[in-house]
């Protein structure tokens, strides 16, 4: 494809057409719009330039616009083929942060929590299937009580487990927020326990609702800790 | 009257009866034959740069391999979603999941809320009237509590395996992750807190319907069961339109490519014979493989997964596709 090259020293402009295969040198201050236009090529500089004074003719136009044209038919055909292919992100959603790689003693903080982290998701998701068991078979509230009590009393072991770990400053926040949910892990198992005693369906709403805040909490610290704990699934 | 006009009377009944019983009988065929239903797929968001031997075990990268097979490094996997409006009917299979701020690391990108992509095909998410999750992993099943008057199917046997799992005395094999690097295989794997929590949330409402086996749940919409396919209780929904039958798979149709070369894919609580199973069903169902929606296909949205290729650009970049239109239905591409 040609290419053009438009370089108006003085208000004369001079249109020149090259092949790919000419080399051209232009230097820098041609770039920056400077008015000078080097060449180290003997073709190049021995063709023949098309003076104007002030306005272009009509060559220079109309081979300007072909080269235009033809720039743009490339831009839409390299757009057509972008939709057709396999497509491309058309705009990024937010920046990804990369998670913060954790110091020795972040990562000491992260392990011993994650031993007491692995048994609070299949506690708290014990509780989702006490409630679900309860609802759609058995309605026995004797065996939903049996199923909740070790649930209620393995949160508040938890709860005291991790306030005793010791916690580097920079992850106080992530500790708090880990505490708080497993706060409301308890209060929602001992909601779902009174509800086995008087049968009132309240504290069942009550405690759904908290046991969302508290799964919705230990992903924001697990997200801190273990940023790759949920794969794609 | 004469003899002449009994005659011709008689004749006229006679020859009138077969008119009216066919007539009847199309008139019959007509009312029993299963409206069809108009079909959307939306992307509820998109897993980056997902290695594909991760995905798919046969299309791991080779370096250096120039067999179409082996030679792409990584795949972006699309979370698909189907929006399915059969008269009044709106019926979502699978629901994404809820990414918050905390999530972005996972890897993924173009998520928006179900509620607000709705919007853009003209629905609002309290017009959802069922949620059919073709398994309860945590990008398959979130989001349910946005959707107030949707009633919850999920299969049974995709309930009895989590409470297994959760019950059984290992602690890799309880575990909902088993390590801080994320878990695969094991059978808790990707029922997270608050996916579980959601579910719980329809039940404790009274919007759930725990299915055992294949139930219509509209005129022509059919769950079929998939045991095994990816989950334990994994499920097919059959839907009627006007391009023929589209069968909706979730992930035990993860890969479209999958299903058309035959290989397995996305291999999570997965019998793969099981998963070969599913896909046949789909072939018999639809009469090929180019109507199988597949919830995770990398070629999503292009023409070379033909079917989803009437696609455009919609809500923070994420894509959807409009499938199919019942006669009287507009289009919602903008």
């Amino acid at each position: 494809m040609a290419a053009a090259l438009i370089v108006c020293p003085r208000g004369a402009c001079v249109v020149r057409i090259s092949a790919p295969r000419e080399h051209r040198c232009v230097d820098r201050a041609a770039i920056a719009g400077v008015t000078s236009l080097n060449t180290s090529d003997t073709a190049f500089a021995r063709e023949r330039p098309i003076p104007t004074i002030g306005v272009p003719g009509p060559r220079p136009i109309l081979l300007t616009s072909t080269v235009l044209v033809l720039v743009a038919l490339v831009v839409l055909a390299w757009q057509h083929e972008q939709r057709l292919g396999t497509p491309t992100p058309v705009q990024a959603t937010s920046q990804k942060p990369e998670p913060r790689a954790l110091s020795a003693e972040e990562e000491s903080y992260a392990a011993s929590l994650w031993e007491i982290h692995r048994e609070v998701t299949p506690s708290a998701v014990a509780m989702s299937f006490a409630g679900i068991v309860y609802e759609t078979g058995s309605r026995d509230k004797d065996q939903f009580e049996r199923k909740i009590s070790p649930v209620a009393a393995f949160f508040k072991g938890a709860e005291a487990r991790v306030r005793g770990l010791p916690v580097p400053a920079s992850l106080l926040q992530v500790h708090n927020q880990y505490l708080d949910a497993l706060v409301l892990y308890g209060k929602a198992s001992n909601g779902m326990l009174e509800f086995a005693k008087d049968g009132e369906r309240q504290h069942l709403v009550e405690a759904h609702d908290l046991h969302i805040s508290a799964s919705q909490a230990i992903l924001r610290a697990g997200e801190v800790l273990w940023p790759g704990q949920y794969k794609p699934h | 009257m004469t003899r002449l006009g009994r005659k011709l009377q008689t004749f006229a009944s006679y020859l009138a009866a077969p008119v009216v019983m066919v007539l009847l009988g199309a008139s019959v065929a007509q009312a029993q034959a299963p409206p069809v239903c108009s079909v959307w797929l939306i992307e509820s968001s998109r897993f980056m740069k997902v290695p594909f031997g991760a995905f798919m075990p046969d299309r791991a990268f080779v370096p250096g391999s120039t067999d179409k097979n082996n030679n792409i490094p990584t795949v972006d996997l699309p979370v698909n979603v189907g929006v399915i409006k059969c008269g009044s009917d709106l019926i979502l299979y699978d629901t994404g999941w809820k990414q918050q701020d905390y999530l972005k690391m996972t890897g993924s990108e173009h998520w928006a809320p179900i509620g607000e992509q709705l919007k853009v095909l003209g629905f609002n998410a309290g017009d959802v009237t069922k949620a059919v999750i073709g398994h309860a992993h945590w990008d398959h099943a979130g989001q349910l509590s946005d959707l107030p008057n949707a009633v919850l199917y999920v299969q049974k046997q995709e309930l009895a395996a989590i409470e297994w799992a959760l019950n059984y005395p290992e602690k890799h094999i309880r575990a909902i992750n088993s390590d801080p690097g994320g878990c695969n295989r094991t059978p808790a794997c990707g029922y997270m807190p608050l996916t579980m929590e959601e579910v719980y949330g329809k039940v404790l409402k009274g919007k759930a319907v725990v299915v055992d086996g294949q139930l219509e749940i509209a005129p022509g919409v059919i769950i079929h069961p998939a045991y095994r396919a990816h989950t334990a209780g994994s499920q097919l929904l059959e839907v009627p339109t006007s391009i023929g039958k589209l069968v909706f798979g979730s992930d035990a149709f993860s890969s479209y490519e999958a299903i058309r070369d035959w290989m397995v894919a996305n291999v999570q609580q997965t019998d793969s014979v099981q998963q070969f199973l599913a896909y046949e069903r789909c072939y018999k169902i639809t009469g090929g493989y180019e109507n199988c929606i597949a919830a995770h296909e990398p070629l999503s949205y292009t023409d070379k997964y033909p079917i989803t290729k009437n696609s455009w650009v919609a809500l923070n970049g994420g894509r959807m596709a409009e499938i199919a239109l019942a006669p009287g239905e507009k289009s919602r591409k903008p």
